[in-house]
């Protein structure tokens, strides 16, 4: 049977669907006796779902617009010095 | 061709023709994404945001030579890849993205027959909108996110949030896949850890 430890290294790829069929069963068996694996693996779970939850992007603000115009008249500086 | 390749296909052709609301609204989808990125490969945040700028520029000077072979988004981020690790080489850091001599943080956890010693909390309820020592959970991720390392602070900007294909993810940063798996999960870990201590 897995330890505690050889689930926890494999909980992303667990949860990523990585697995093959037969470790994926390994590890569930595992869960369904170990309660503190199963809440690590939640735990992950959890923190996957938060890390790609994408806040909207921001307006740009005044900072930003003036990055942008400095950009694009670099880039027209170079065409017309190009051209 | 799918709606997505269609809409990029149509961005490509705005930005070629020089089309600043079309810029504006790349530049907004990923101008703090790659910041953050480049935030770990150089000295300070002040050179990032001169590395994503010059990064800017390069996209708009070549985007009409882009050839669909990636996505867009892998291709801004290549550029801006190569540009910070070109300045942190002229600043005398070298920055590896193979992870290697990173520890995750679990090992300790831990007793010798590989079984925890205290057994993980549950977690309940823990939404993006959930408030924890002031901050929302979301505020948190990203602080905890800016602590990692460049290697695994780039896989997870740009597989998990930016949604490049693991191969893309790979290629940019020069990493197998199976290393490109190790850093994502030692991402996890460190900001579950990070989250851990705030239950």
């Amino acid at each position: 049977m897995l330890s505690c430890k050889e689930v926890a290294t494999r909980a992303s790829a667990l949860i990523d669907g990585e697995l093959s069929t037969w470790e994926a069963l390994q590890i569930r068996l595992h869960l369904a006796m170990c309660k503190g694996c199963d809440r690590f693996v939640g735990q992950i779970r959890t923190t996957r779902d938060l890390t790609e939850t994408i806040a909207a992007p921001e307006p740009l603000d005044e900072a930003d617009n003036g990055r942008i115009s400095a950009i694009l008249s670099q880039l027209d500086e170079g065409k017309q010095q190009g051209g | 061709m799918g709606k997505a390749d269609a809409d990029e296909t149509e961005l490509v052709q705005l930005l070629v023709a020089g089309d600043r609301p079309a810029f504006e609204r790349i530049y907004r989808k990923h101008n703090a994404a790659l910041i953050r990125v480049a935030t770990g490969i150089v000295a300070s945040r002040a050179t990032a945001e001169e590395v994503a700028q010059d990064t800017w520029i390069a996209v708009l000077k070549n985007v009409a030579s882009f050839e669909g072979r990636s996505s867009l988004a892998g291709w801004i981020f290549s550029i801006l890849i190569n540009k910070a690790r070109s300045r942190a080489a002229r600043e005398g850091r070298f920055v590896s993205f193979d992870g290697e001599g990173e520890d995750d943080n679990l090992a300790a956890a831990f007793d010798g027959r590989g079984r925890w010693k205290d057994m993980p909390d549950l977690w309940e309820e823990v939404t993006p909108e959930r408030i924890l020592a002031g901050r929302s959970v979301m505020d948190h991720v990203a602080a905890a996110i800016e602590t990692l390392p460049a290697a695994q602070r780039s896989v997870i900007i740009l597989r998990a949030q930016q949604g490049l294909e693991a191969e893309e993810v790979c290629e940019i940063l020069g990493i197998s896949e199976g290393n490109m798996r190790v850093l994502l999960h030692r991402a996890r870990l460190a900001i579950r850890t990070a989250l851990d201590g705030l239950m």
